[in-house]
């Protein structure tokens, strides 16, 4: 059985990928995708430790990350119709207008 | 016995009814609706008056409370929750005056509501519903759900219907309120953690015991807490009585407040604060309050004659009344201090006393500002000549606010300054009252001020339209407030006994004596 | 005989239910209710004189009949009614006054037309009854009460005339002024029930009676502040003393009354002689045997009486109005009252209370038949001549007038007499301070004899001697008989009821005339008779009579310096004042004349208490809790709303600097607990 730590360490890298993406794209599309990344992160350490200790828990709960994932793209994908529709761009760094 | 839960039902349905209404009939609805639990209510203070006289306190004898109702209904955090109500001398009479007034507020929003009726009458009876809830809990969680039930219809009656600055006045009500409240909320609680297992619900009567039986509540930040629940809970009630030096959102909401809501401001909802000080802070931690008696008195004493001074300083009469009803406060504070029979028996007259003069104040001024469309002082004279019945009244009510004999405000302040110049738990007792006392020459002094300026001398006011008497339906509450208050000045008994026997079991085992 | 007392409640009653139907059926009724009035008025005398005849016959009644508020753990204040030979005197005279103010009405109000007379008869039906029930209160919180309602009655006759400015601004000072002593009085009441948990006046458990036991070393009481007994029962007696001096109008707290004049004349009648001034007397002496206990009290309500007595006689010297002379005359006789209460005349004050009632409510009723003839014109200046136009009144006005300067045989002059007597006797006898302040009071009251002489009779001669100054005064307006048999009877009791006590002539000739001294002293119930007096003042205050022309040779040198003065005095006015043509003699005393025509600007400074000092301390009062207190709360809503603008900066709308401050956040946190925690 492979050791916990390499699937921490993929976790972490595929989760800083994602936090990198966030924090320096504009792009709406690719922040979906950056977070779309983030979650696959979690959903790596859940399923890693679910098997390290044998319990379906952590799987079970990936499941309801990838619902929730899917649920989150919809919305998403929404937003940044309506973004484009509005703004004409899918910058997020246009969209101010509802800030006060 | 459901009569509470029938009293609570009947309100909350007619609300919902009444929000339904067509405008056309709302007013009337609303008012025949209203009349129903204020006429159940006298039944029962008729009940309990022939059956319950002699009955304690509903927190420290909760065996001989009236009309007890207890069910069990949530389990929190190891607490049990209970839909638990009941009566004693205290509540009882006080219960009865919200529902009485209430029906005598709807009848007197007649003339000046014309707006949206069926929100207005709606929300009254909701405030109404919400009272009663207030004077009839015996569990925390159900009192404090009431409690704050309160602030919303009145935060909506203050906003909707008042009148120019209504929106800055309903605010500071509401937050200046609701953070008393929060502040009240913290210090009970740190109660209940204090007294860990030695409860397992939040009925007051159990917390109010164990308190008593002289639980070990252990200190916070190097003070007792029972201090420190004591001066929270203070706090918040002090807000809703109000005293100085936290009075000022009363004017306000006063002056912006239409004329029915300004009467079950300053005639119910003040003395939720009053009451509840009487329920928490001096029967349940009444040796803390006997440590704190001089500051206390020094509040009580203060407000009377700050209150007075400032209402020497109005022109606007409703002004007038609201400073004035901050004064008559001050008595019902120093009268709890005293730990007196007379002092804290009249104290909770005063309540019921103070809760049916201001209510006849602010509703004759009511009918005075529905016939000039004015307040102002100077504004107007001689209005007896136009208006004799209302302006009778008026003053009537005006002589019944400063002290006059065999109106209830005398038996009320006499009760008061004898209980309190006796007082053991006071130092300096007699000095305290003394300068209280003082309140009932500036009372006079402004009320005659206002009335020779504004209701005699020379007819003068100018209009563009008729001043005539007025109508039917709007001086026959004042009418029926004025008789209640000559009733109660001539035979204080008819209240007083029932409070006597309630807060005698307060004195008790009030420690100091 | 007890049926007396069964219906002594109803010579309370009957007024009030007067009141009532005059004031919701006087509309309907012819005379305006006025018939209701004098049929309960006149109810209430029968009762009232059987009620005397029953305490002639030596019977007494001490009872409690409600209880107001029942007390479990502690006192309780109950209503009652204590009949004794004072009582029944006042009962007598209260209701003998107001019976024919209200028949002297229906000739002042009714007949001149007024409107509004419902309003009126409800306010004396009122006011009689509060004044009755006041009369016969067993205790002193029931007193209080109706002491009160004397005080709202006084405000709405005052006030009778609203339509006009000055009526409800002199109410407003009456209640006010008189409120003002109220205060001083409730704070004692409130004292008394502290210190000896009863307020009852008479009896064995009556206060009074506690207090003397206390002072024996026989009861304990509580007192306040570690004051001995003596010292606290004093501070008791002078707190319910400042009711007094509002009530009756005592120097500083006078100055209600001459404003009081703006109500209607037999209203002024009323208040005057038998109701709301007669009331602060009246208690002084229903509680007597409490200020019997205290030399201090006593010497103070002497000081008092004499002061005011002396001071205002010398402003009646120059009233040019009528009724105002009349006013200062007031003032000035109950000061003398005072005096010989503090002086330990008990029976001479009542003496002087009871001949007093009877020739003032004459004077105002006779001024007002004067004002009816000059069709509501009061200044003296515009009458003269009237002796011939209304001989009824004149010659009635002429027996109060001789009765007021106190010239014998009239009432007038048997009491005053003997109100100077007793303070000189005591003033002689007594040791320290108390024999002191005696003298000065005597001497300040004997002074004013002679103002009272001169004063009396300028009125007298500028209103119905000399020429008609005026054509209204050589046409004056007839008046009927309701206003004539008032007068009539009145006339009669001033020139007579000072027979009812003759001391000088008793001493004089021997035979058994003081038959006031007898009614006082006799009586069954302990703390009401005037020997108990006697011996209290005598053993307790130090009380004590001296003469130094032997008893006889005293008695008559008094009467004789009072009688020589009060004769000085309308000789006075004599020489000046009855000639045809009258002229205004008192401006020769110049910028006096001023100071006296103000008052001693005891007005004006009042006034400033309240305009100058008390309405800018309630202005400042409301700018601080304007500015200071609502300004804090304020300030914590502007603080909030500042800082939430501040803060809302952060919402900058950009999802990146989001990421970013949560990033930072999340990685600062960690640094945090990590450091803390340990796990580096």
């Amino acid at each position: 059985m492979m050791p916990a730590e390499y699937y921490l360490v993929l976790s972490a890298a595929v989760f800083c990928i994602g936090l990198f993406g966030i924090l320096t794209r504009e792009n709406a599309l690719i922040f979906l995708m950056s977070v779309e990344l983030m979650l696959n992160a979690a959903n790596i350490n859940l399923v890693a430790f679910s098997a390290q200790y044998g319990n379906l828990t952590g799987q079970v709960f990936s499941l309801f990350t990838m619902g929730l994932a899917a649920a989150e793209v919809a919305i998403g994908i929404g937003i940044i119709l309506v973004l484009y529709r509005n703004f004409s761009d899918v910058n997020v760094t246009d969209a101010t207008t509802m800030r006060w | 016995m459901v009569m509470i839960a029938a009293l609570l039902g009947i309100t909350l349905l007619g609300a919902v009814v009444t929000f339904f209404a067509d405008d056309r009939y709302a007013a009337r609805l609303a008012t025949a609706i209203s009349s129903i639990p204020a006429l159940l209510s006298v039944w029962m203070y008729w009940q309990y008056y022939q059956n319950f006289q002699e009955a304690g306190n509903a927190l420290l004898t909760p065996g001989e409370a009236a009309f007890v109702q207890q069910i069990p209904w949530i389990e929190l955090a190891g607490f049990e929750l209970q839909y638990y109500v009941g009566l004693d001398g205290v509540s009882m009479p006080l219960l009865t005056l919200t529902t009485v007034l209430t029906t005598l507020a709807l009848v007197s929003s007649w003339t000046p509501i014309s707006e949206r009726q069926n929100q207005f009458y709606g929300l009254m009876l909701l405030m109404e519903a919400s009272l009663i809830g207030v004077f009839a809990a015996l569990d925390f969680f159900l009192w404090f759900v009431f409690w704050e039930g309160v602030l919303i219809p009145m935060y909506f009656l203050i906003g909707v219907w008042g009148g120019p600055r209504r929106k800055y006045a309903a605010i500071k009500f509401f937050v200046y309120t609701n953070v008393a409240s929060l502040v009240m909320f913290v210090g009970f609680f740190s109660l209940v953690f204090g007294l860990g297992d030695e409860i397992s619900t939040l009925g007051l009567p159990a917390i109010a015991q164990a308190l008593r039986g002289g639980a070990e509540l252990g200190s916070l930040f190097g003070f007792p807490l029972a201090t420190v629940a004591f001066v929270l809970m203070f706090f918040g009630f002090a807000v809703k009585v109000p005293v100085f030096p936290v009075h000022t959102w009363l004017p306000d909401a006063h002056v912006e407040a239409p004329t029915p809501v300004s009467v079950m401001l300053a005639g119910v909802l003040l003395k939720m604060g009053t009451y509840a000080l009487l329920r928490f802070n001096f029967t349940m931690l009444g040796d803390v309050a006997q440590t704190l008696a001089v500051p206390i008195a020094a509040i009580g004493v203060l407000s009377v004659i700050y209150g007075a001074m400032l209402a020497l300083a109005q022109r606007d009469l409703k002004r007038i009344v609201a400073y004035s009803s901050i004064s008559s406060m001050g008595y019902v504070i120093l009268g709890l201090i005293s730990f007196q029979e007379h002092g804290v028996g009249g104290a909770t007259f005063q309540m019921i006393s103070h809760g049916l003069i201001s209510g006849l104040m602010f509703m004759a001024v009511g009918v005075i500002y529905n016939e000039t469309h004015t307040r102002m002082v100077g504004d107007m004279s001689g209005l007896a000549d136009r208006m004799p019945w209302t302006v009778g009244i008026f003053v009537s009510a005006a002589f019944g606010y400063m002290g006059l004999p065999l109106m209830s405000g005398f038996a009320a302040e006499v009760l008061v300054f004898l209980g309190s110049f006796q007082s053991t738990v006071l130092p300096y007792a007699p000095l305290f009252t003394g300068v209280a006392m003082f309140g009932i020459v500036v009372v006079a002094g402004y009320l005659l001020w206002a009335m020779q300026r504004s209701v005699f001398g020379p007819y003068r006011l100018e209009t563009d339209y008729e001043v005539a008497g007025a109508p039917f339906h709007d001086v026959a509450p004042l009418v029926v407030l004025l008789l209640l208050v000559i009733a109660l000045g001539v035979a204080p008994d008819l209240s007083y006994r029932m409070i006597q026997h309630a807060v005698n079991p307060i004195l008790d085992v009030g420690g100091g004596i | 005989m007890a049926g007396a007392f069964t219906y002594a409640p109803a010579i309370a009653a009957l007024p009030f239910v007067s009141f009532l139907v005059a004031l919701f059926l006087g509309d309907r009724m012819p005379k305006g209710g006025a018939l209701a009035g004098i049929a309960a008025t006149a109810g209430s005398l029968l009762l009232s004189a059987w009620v005397a005849l029953t305490v002639a016959g030596g019977a007494t009644y001490n009872q409690t009949l409600y209880t107001f508020i029942e007390g479990i753990d502690t006192f309780e204040l109950t209503l009652g009614i204590l009949i004794d030979p004072l009582t029944a005197l006042m009962l007598l005279i209260v209701s003998l006054i107001a019976f024919l103010v209200h028949v002297f009405s229906l000739g002042y109000m009714n007949d001149e037309g007024e409107t509004g007379l419902p309003r009126y008869y409800a306010g004396l039906g009122l006011f009689t009854f509060s004044m009755l029930s006041f009369v016969y209160a067993s205790n002193i919180l029931m007193a209080f009460m109706f002491f009160e309602l004397v005080g709202l009655c006084s405000f709405l006759l005052i006030g009778f005339w609203f339509r006009e400015a000055a009526p409800p601004s002199a109410a407003k000072k009456a209640f006010l002024v008189t409120r003002f002593g109220d205060y001083f009085f409730l704070v004692g009441v409130v004292g008394i029930f502290a210190t000896f948990g009863t307020g009852a006046f008479a009896g064995a458990e009556s206060f009074p009676a506690i207090a003397e036991q206390a002072l024996n070393g026989e009861a304990e009481v509580t007192t306040f502040f570690g004051m001995d007994p003596q010292t606290w029962f004093t501070v008791l007696g002078l707190l319910v003393l400042g009711g007094v001096m509002g009530k009756s109008a005592q120097f500083p707290l006078h100055t209600w009354l001459p404003d009081a004049m703006e109500g209607p004349t037999p209203v002024s009648a009323l208040i005057h002689a038998a109701t709301m001034v007669a009331a602060g007397v009246y208690l002084v002496a229903r509680m007597y045997g409490f200020y019997a206990l205290s030399p201090t009290a006593l010497a103070i309500i002497a000081l008092v009486g004499g002061f005011t007595a002396l001071f205002a006689a010398t402003m009646g010297v120059v009233k040019q109005e009528l009724k105002q002379v009349l006013a200062y005359s007031t003032i000035s006789q109950y000061g003398y009252m005072m005096l010989a209460l503090g002086a330990g005349g008990y029976v001479a004050a009542v003496f002087h209370l009871t001949t007093h009632a009877m020739f003032k409510a004459l004077l105002f009723l006779g001024a007002g038949s004067v004002i009816i003839a000059m069709h509501h014109n009061e200044n003296m200046w515009d009458m003269g001549g009237l002796k011939d136009r209304m001989p009824v009144t004149y010659w009635t006005f002429l027996s109060g007038s001789l009765a007021l300067a106190g010239i014998v045989p009239f009432a007038g002059f048997w009491s005053k007499d003997e109100v100077l007597f007793e303070a000189l006797i005591h003033g002689l006898g007594s040791d320290g301070g108390l024999g002191t302040v005696l003298l000065a009071a005597y001497a300040m009251g004997l002074l004013s004899v002679f103002f009272t002489g001169f004063y009396t009779f300028r009125m007298v001669f500028l209103t119905f001697h000399g020429k008609p100054r005026t054509e209204t005064a050589r046409k004056p307006h007839g008046v009927g008989w309701n206003v004539k048999f008032p007068l009539a009877v009145l006339g009669v009791l001033a020139a007579t009821i000072g027979f009812l006590n003759m001391v000088p002539l008793e001493k004089l000739t021997g035979i058994h005339l003081s038959f006031l001294h007898d009614w006082l002293a006799h009586g069954g119930i302990e703390m009401t008779t005037s020997e108990t007096y006697g011996t209290l003042l005598h053993d307790v205050a130090g009380v004590t009579a001296h003469y130094p022309l032997g008893e006889l040779g005293t008695t008559l040198a008094s009467a004789a310096v009072s009688l020589g003065l009060a004769l000085a005095g309308v000789g006075t006015a004599w020489s000046l004042y009855n000639v045809d043509e009258p002229t205004e003699h008192t401006d020769k005393l110049g910028s006096l004349k001023t100071v006296l025509m103000h008052n001693y600007y005891q007005d004006e400074y009042q006034v400033w208490l309240a305009t100058g000092v008390t309405y800018p301390l309630a202005r400042a009062a409301d700018k601080f809790d304007q500015g200071v207190v609502d300004g804090v709360v304020n300030g914590v809503s502007s603080v909030s709303l500042f800082g939430g603008g501040r803060m809302r900066r952060l919402q900058s709308g950009v999802v990146s600097n989001y990421a970013t401050l949560i990033t930072t956040a999340l990685v600062v946190l960690l640094v945090a607990f990590g450091l803390i925690g340990g796990w580096f």
